[in-house]
């Protein structure tokens, strides 16, 4: 049983677990660039938050079923059809032998989950079958897929419950993004933060990061001769040409260019739905805010998604 | 004084006194247990905070008492880890153009290498890149002027004051005088990755393939 690549689109990748304490051998982070969106797509067809996915980057899609399963779609809104018939995001659908699932360009947000009620076949690297792509590692082959590539898949469910994502646990998605930030280890000491807004992403947007123009982010003393140091994901760096750097899933372990803001952990899951064009403002909290912020997000899924943690 | 600070919402960052105190703190911060992440900077250690266990006041406290148990300089290795490699030719296509920019002979080149007291700086960037110091000053590089899209596994990087060690095959942008005879990453093994910071490493010239 298969699941067979029709059209790609431009970044097609089989997504997995985060890999968790390997940044000192310089491994990221790596995974869902919207882990929330993937957790929500598995949840639907049953499947553990991060048993392996299709992250389908902007669209469109086509793909295949070369036999009866369950699936369900998350993250970015886009046209969705399967043998021709519009169905819903948020929802498990039954796929039969043959069936043809289309997905059309992303209309808000950048990145589509598609989750199977199966096991699909992908390769691991350190624990995790999340695709790497700068060192080819994990997910299909180590790259993006292609038309004509064939994923197996195994253990498929054709029983499970029909379930739909409640309403209120459907991240918001829009053109226009508010961020909440805490200063990094290189905001001017003196400089007043309390909200950046007229920030737009730029050409760049990969599973790395994003290029952020405007905003008016503050210039660093002796930028150029910082130190590389360490760097997390949400991490926004400022570069030489004045424009910012917004580390997301894939991004760098460390890095010499000053770290100036980061994206609270409650917020960095939205990160990965940032597209060019996209308006963005960054709104900046306090450590307190930043904490209960990630505890109510935690707490408003608890129910859904028992014991899931944002990484 | 080391001095502490946060680094955004869910990490530390330690600042010790002495720069190459760094490994014997990472060391012993990821022996702790309570760390997602533990990071060597070049002047740094930054810890990762689990936000779901423990507040970043709580979480500095901890980190303020465990700092006070690292034993300096008891675990940092002495004797080299040595290296066998390959230079020039298909493994170090730049060592001729090296050598014809900077006036030295590629032989005297890789005998300067092979004699730097070299030291596993840090790792960082991509998967397995090890920064090393300890190089010889005699030796002169600059980064290439494209990067290559895809460098072999087990590449050795030059660049001045530095060399660079591919583990995985991936794009880079340095250039290369030499590969590795021995793999830098194993999956199958426990760390998987040869190279870590603080580890002493002397390259050795070997001939044929």
């Amino acid at each position: 049983m298969s699941l067979q690549v029709l059209a790609a689109g431009p970044q097609t990748t089989v997504q997995g677990a985060p890999r968790i304490g390997l940044r000192h051998h310089g491994v990221p982070l790596g995974g869902p660039a919207d882990p929330l969106s993937m957790a929500l797509a598995n949840r639907l067809v049953g499947r553990p938050p991060w048993a392996s996915a299709l992250e389908i980057a902007l669209g469109p899609a086509r793909l295949r079923f070369s036999a009866a399963t369950r699936f369900a779609l998350t993250g970015a809104q886009a046209k969705l059809r399967l043998d021709g018939r519009a169905v819903p995001w948020h929802r498990t659908l039954p796929a039969s032998a043959g069936s043809v699932l289309e997905i059309g360009p992303c209309l808000a947000g950048a990145r589509v989950y598609l989750a199977l009620a199966a096991t699909l076949a992908a390769d691991v690297f350190m624990d995790s079958t999340s695709t790497y792509l700068p060192a080819g590692v994990g997910g299909h082959q180590g790259r993006a897929l292609r038309a004509g590539d064939v994923l197996a898949w195994t253990g498929e469910d054709r029983t499970l419950p029909l379930l739909e994502t409640p309403r209120q646990l459907r991240p918001p998605l829009a053109r226009r993004w508010t961020l909440r930030v805490v200063p990094g280890p290189d905001w001017p000491a003196g400089a007043t933060l309390a909200e950046l807004a007229g920030l737009r992403v730029g050409a760049r947007m990969d599973r790395m990061g994003l290029a952020l123009a405007g905003g008016g982010l503050p210039e660093v003393a002796q930028a150029a001769a910082r130190s590389s140091e360490a760097l997390f994901p949400g991490a926004i760096q400022r570069t030489p040409d004045g424009q910012g750097f917004l580390l997301l899933a894939d991004g760098q372990t460390t890095g010499g260019y000053p770290h100036l803001l980061q994206v609270v952990r409650a917020d960095r899951h939205l990160a990965g739905q940032l597209r060019q064009g996209d308006d963005l403002r960054l709104l900046a909290v306090d450590q307190a805010t930043a904490q209960a912020a990630l505890a109510h997000k935690h707490a408003l899924m608890a129910h859904w998604l028992p014991g899931l943690r944002l990484p | 004084m080391t001095r502490i600070r946060p680094c955004g919402d869910d990490a530390l960052r330690i600042e010790p006194a002495d720069l190459h105190d760094r490994h014997d703190i990472a060391l012993h911060l990821r022996a702790c247990g309570n760390w997602p992440e533990v990071v060597t900077g070049r002047t740094t250690v930054t810890v990762q905070v689990d936000l779901a266990r423990l507040g970043l006041d709580q979480a500095r406290t901890l980190l303020n008492a465990q700092l006070a148990g690292v034993a300096p300089r008891a675990t940092r290795a002495t004797v080299p880890l040595v290296l066998p490699a390959r230079f020039g030719g298909e493994a170090g296509p730049d060592l001729d153009d090296l050598a014809a920019r900077t006036g030295m002979a590629a032989a005297d080149i890789v005998r300067a290498l092979c004699d730097s007291p070299l030291r596993v700086d840090l790792v960082g960037f991509t998967p397995g890149f090890a920064y090393l110091d300890g190089v010889d000053p005699a030796l002169q590089a600059q980064r290439l002027a494209t990067p290559r899209r895809r460098v072999a596994a087990g590449s050795i990087g030059l660049l001045t004051g530095q060399v660079g060690l591919y583990a995985l095959a991936g794009p880079g942008g340095w250039p290369l005088v030499g590969r590795i005879c021995r793999p830098l990453f194993d999956g199958a093994a426990t760390p998987p990755f040869l190279l870590h910071t603080g580890q002493p490493v002397r390259l050795q010239a070997v001939d044929g393939p």
